[in-house]
């Protein structure tokens, strides 16, 4: 009997080859357990090497300063700002205060010029006023100004005393009265504060105020609000939407915010400014839904901006990538927009946005992957065409990424499975083609994202013609020279249409990159190689995470309701709660 | 630790090294043949002067397999497109052995790209070859092969099966040619339906008897499907041909037969023509001891096409009632005609018969199953025909 039993079992290969694969999939996530640790090292250690080096432990949090902000009202709040804040921690170190005006103006002119003089844009104007003929000098940086303000309702007045009157301010001599007498009487201007402290008053003439410097007076006025070089609100190149606002973010912080209030009334969007960067600052704004949100989700969102540690924040970029949860994958975790009907719709399921100054980019989070191939209008269509078009991207997605690589199998491994007729075709077509599939896959594909990426660079006049030179001519003539065969042409023009049918660009560049390596899968194991590089991408979705959101939620794991805004859209009656996956306070949307 | 992963990464790299690109072949690289023709061995003169050399199988030969290469192998694309109206697109290449698998492996010996048999569409054997040579064994390759799909469809040839893949029209290829009259059943009940690989299996292992397709050539490249050849089940070889009307008689007992005509003369001696608009039937089997009968209804509507009688009117209600007649006359003529050939010519069953009885009575098939095509001979068959002439197209007086 025992023998019958040893019988069954594999010989040694069997063994040795079940042991292999064991070895090659623990060793692959070991490896790429070690590659995600490191990269999620890096910058934490570079932070207490910095931390150290100034005898300041990394206290971030505390320093930064949190309050609401009204959109509106940005502007005051960005003076109230610098007022609260009157010391960096690493630039100043806090056994040396800042130095304050004295009151003595050529003191003063003499540490300002030293801090500031050595800037070429930087002028000083100086002149003296007629009522009490004290010197005075005007501070500011060349272009940030509002010049027709300061020459109208500043220096006109204070130079001219024709028609001043000195009532009720008759000891204009002391130098309280005569701050109070100028800001009461003298200088209509809507904006203006006292500023004491120097090294406020040096950030804030290099961010573009105007100071005001008296002799004789002990403070510093800035009269002239900061006059941000502003672009007009236009439609979102990125995404343009047939039915829909067309209406889109500038890279104006408290535009931008504006835009989220104005929406509709309501005292639910509560919006949390944070100031970023730790060598130049920036505003961020983190809005959110205060009713629906998930209180947990906020507070990760709000740890992770705050354990953010970079000299300067130039774009929402670089937030997005210092907050992800996975470096290493290909799809973005963070997803990023420039319509605020997007944000508004997002923030009403319980997700948050996360706005930046100087970016017209604004970021949604947490991300699942179906809001990748989702657009607005699906919302604004009626269900019928909203749920075809969906499904059209869905399907349009697995063209853009699957195309080439299913070119390849059929034509080098399996061309039982090509259609009788077609396969014939494609032989004749082929015979002159010298190289194998993927060189010639590889050839096309890697001249049309040449194109593509020559395409945004074009200059405006050139461009369509380029593109047309581009994609007709080089590809007829790649034809006619047999470098590539027709059929090739037309796989991979449908590609290159299918990836500019995502509505979120940069989850197109997500499946340009991971076609390239379906090919790598196709060339070297056919259709066994494309069906585990799919099967790859899903286990790796299945696995990531955004903010503790599954990233393909309701598919796994398995939410029901959520079924309802996945690949088809219902009808706006019958989705009554808000998608499950984000755990919002408040579930319902109608009753 | 650290030794180790670094280790496993390493293998990992190793092992991307090691994977070429496996089994990779490209399209045009290899042939694809689409039909394929087997006769009786009689050696082409290009095999007699290879042979000469040298070349061929030296064995006493016995099949001579032909199989349709396309496309052809062109050099510059250029000219190709220009001469494209004028050129044969197929090439017909033939080896003779005693083992199909030999033989197309010797198709590499004589060409530089190998054949691939997963576009098999056609496979036609010469009624001389299926007389001599059991039928499963001359597609026992064609059944194990994974390449080759089990939906090649079979066919017999009265003359040389090679002849059937040849065609003088440009621009055509013959294997597809055959497979696409097929599908002109819906037109013409005396083609067969469709009889691929799979069925065959089937036949074979029930010994069951059946008939394939015949296929006619003429020497300008023209062919004719004329009726079928019958294949008896306990022999596996072929014993004779059904005509075409036979084979009309098979589509109306199997209910198959969408499309077509029933031809016939009138009392005034004039042709008048039936079209087929819709043809059921329903056989019904009786089992009475040791006796079987069967019984087949078979119902029937169509349209009156074409009447060679000036005298008549066709929208007379007389005139119709005698046509149905005469149509139901001719159809139960057919059908004695088959039922002749049938049970008393080659004593076999092929119209579906035993099928029905598998169905109805699944303990009586089993016991007659074996010698099958002997009790059926001995079975009575009755037929009730009713034809009803819906209309008779637009013209009338």
């Amino acid at each position: 009997m025992w023998s019958k039993v040893i019988e069954y079992f594999p010989d040694w290969k069997a063994w040795m080859q079940a042991i292999v694969m064991t070895l090659i999939a623990l060793g692959s996530y070991r490896i790429h357990g070690r590659l995600y640790k490191w990269g999620y090292n890096q910058p934490k250690q570079d932070g207490q090497q910095q931390g150290n080096s100034h005898q300041q432990g990394d206290g971030q949090p505390q320093n930064i300063a949190q309050q609401k902000v009204d959109g509106q009202q940005q502007g005051e709040n960005q003076q109230q700002n610098d007022g609260q804040q009157p010391s960096d921690p690493w630039q100043q170190p806090q056994s040396q205060p800042s130095p304050q005006l004295t009151g003595n103006y050529d003191a003063d002119m003499a540490l300002i010029k030293e801090q500031l003089g050595n800037n070429s844009d930087v002028h000083f104007r100086d002149f003296r006023i007629s009522i009490r003929n004290s010197r005075a000098v005007l501070i500011f940086v060349e272009g940030m100004q509002n010049e027709a303000l300061i020459n109208r309702q500043v220096m006109q007045n204070l130079m001219d005393n024709s028609f001043v009157k000195f009532e009720g301010y008759a000891m204009h001599n002391q130098s309280q009265a005569f701050a109070a007498y100028l800001k009461d009487k003298l200088l209509p201007i809507s904006k203006i504060s006292e500023v004491t402290d120097l090294y406020e008053l040096e950030q804030s003439i290099l961010f573009g105020f105007t100071a005001l410097l008296i002799d004789g007076l002990p403070h510093a006025l800035l009269v002239g609000e900061p006059a941000p070089k502003v672009r007009a609100i236009n439609e979102p190149t990125s995404e343009a939407l047939l039915r829909g606002p067309r209406i889109g973010f500038t890279e104006v912080l408290g535009e931008n915010t504006a835009l989220l209030r104005q929406h509709g009334r309501g005292a639910d969007l509560e919006l949390k400014m944070i100031e970023v960067g730790s060598r130049i600052k920036r505003n961020l704004v983190i809005a959110y839904m205060k009713e629906i949100v998930n209180k947990e989700l906020l507070q990760e969102v709000e740890d992770r901006i705050a354990n953010m540690n970079m000299d300067f924040i130039s774009e929402s970029g670089y937030v997005e990538q210092l907050i992800e949860d996975n470096w290493l994958s290909p799809f973005q975790q963070v997803q990023n927009t420039e319509r605020p009907d997007r944000v508004i719709s997002a923030l009403l399921e319980g997700r948050i946005g996360i706005l930046l100054d100087g970016t017209p980019f604004a970021l949604i989070v947490p991300v699942t992957f179906s809001m990748l191939l989702q657009s607005p209008e699906d919302y604004y269509e009626r269900w019928l065409p909203g749920s075809l078009l969906r499904t059209l991207r869905f399907f349009v997605a697995f063209l853009a990424l699957m195309i080439p690589a299913l070119y390849i199998s059929f034509i080098s491994f399996h061309p039982g499975l090509i259609p009788t007729e077609l396969a014939i075709t494609i032989i004749e077509t082929r015979q002159g083609v010298p190289f194998p599939s993927l060189i010639e896959v590889l050839i096309l594909e890697v001249s049309i994202e040449i194109l593509r990426e020559a395409g945004i660079r074009l200059p405006k006049p050139i461009g369509p013609a380029m593109g047309i030179v581009g994609g007709l001519i080089i590809g007829d003539a790649a034809v006619q020279a047999g470098i590539v065969s027709p059929i090739l042409v037309i796989a991979v023009a449908v590609t290159a249409i299918s990836s500019f049918a995502i509505p979120i660009y940069s989850a197109g560049i997500t499946l340009r990159i991971l076609r390239f390596s379906g090919m790598l899968f196709a060339a070297t194991l056919g259709m066994f190689g494309t069906i585990l590089f799919f099967l790859f991408i899903c286990s790796h979705l299945t696995k990531l995470k955004s903010f503790g959101v599954p990233y393909i939620t309701p598919a796994s794991p398995y939410r029901f309701n959520d079924w309802k805004d996945l690949v088809l859209r219902a009808p706006v009656t019958l989705m009554k709660r808000r998608p499950s996956m984000l755990k919002p306070q408040d579930k319902k949307r109608r009753s | 630790m650290r030794r180790l992963s670094y280790l496993i990464g390493m293998m990992l790299l190793c092992s991307l090294l090691l994977t070429g690109c496996w089994s990779s072949k490209e399209i045009e690289e290899r042939s694809v043949y689409v039909g394929m023709a087997v006769d009786l061995a009689n050696k082409t003169t290009a095999e007699k002067q290879l042979e000469s050399q040298g070349g061929g199988t030296q064995v006493q030969p016995l099949i001579t397999a032909t199989i349709q290469i396309v496309p052809l192998k062109s050099v510059g694309r250029g000219q190709q497109q220009a001469e494209s109206g004028s050129i044969k697109k197929y090439l017909n290449v033939s080896e003779t052995g005693n083992s199909i698998f030999e033989i197309m492996r010797n198709y590499s010996l004589k060409r530089d790209r190998a054949v691939i048999g997963h576009h098999l569409k056609v496979f036609v054997i010469s009624t001389e070859l299926a007389e001599k040579i059991e039928l499963h064994k001359l597609l026992d390759f064609l059944l194990r092969d994974n390449d080759i799909r089990p939906s090649s469809m079979v066919f017999l040839s009265r003359g040389k099966a090679m002849d059937t893949l040849e065609s003088d029209e440009p621009d055509e290829i013959p294997a597809f040619r055959i497979r696409d009259m097929v599908r002109n059943k819906f037109r013409n009940n005396k083609i067969y339906k469709e009889v691929i690989l799979t069925n065959l299996d089937g036949y074979f292992h029930a010994k069951q008897s059946f008939i394939l397709q015949n296929i006619a050539a003429a020497d300008t490249g023209e062919i004719e499907f004329t009726g079928a050849g019958i294949i008896k089940g306990s022999t596996n070889k072929w014993i004779g041909d059904l005509d075409q009307e036979n084979l009309s008689a098979i589509s109306w007992i199997q209910g198959d037969s969408s499309g077509g005509l029933l031809k016939t003369v009138n009392d005034r001696n004039s042709i008048i023509t039936y079209e087929i608009l819709s043809g059921e039937s329903k056989i019904i089997p009786k089992v009475d001891g040791e006796r079987l009968s069967f019984h087949v209804d078979i119902k029937t509507e169509g349209r009156l096409i074409e009447t060679w009688d000036a005298e008549e009117t066709a929208s007379k209600a007389f005139f119709l009632k005698e046509a149905e007649q005469k149509f139901e006359q001719k159809l139960e003529t057919m059908l004695q005609n088959l039922m002749k050939k049938m049970q008393t010519e080659y004593k076999v069953e092929v119209a579906g018969f035993g099928d029905r009885l598998r169905i109805t009575h699944p303990k009586v098939w089993k016991k007659v199953k074996d010698d099958w095509d002997d009790i059926f001979s001995r079975a009575t068959v009755s037929f009730d025909i009713s034809l009803k002439i819906t209309d008779y197209g637009s013209s009338t007086e």
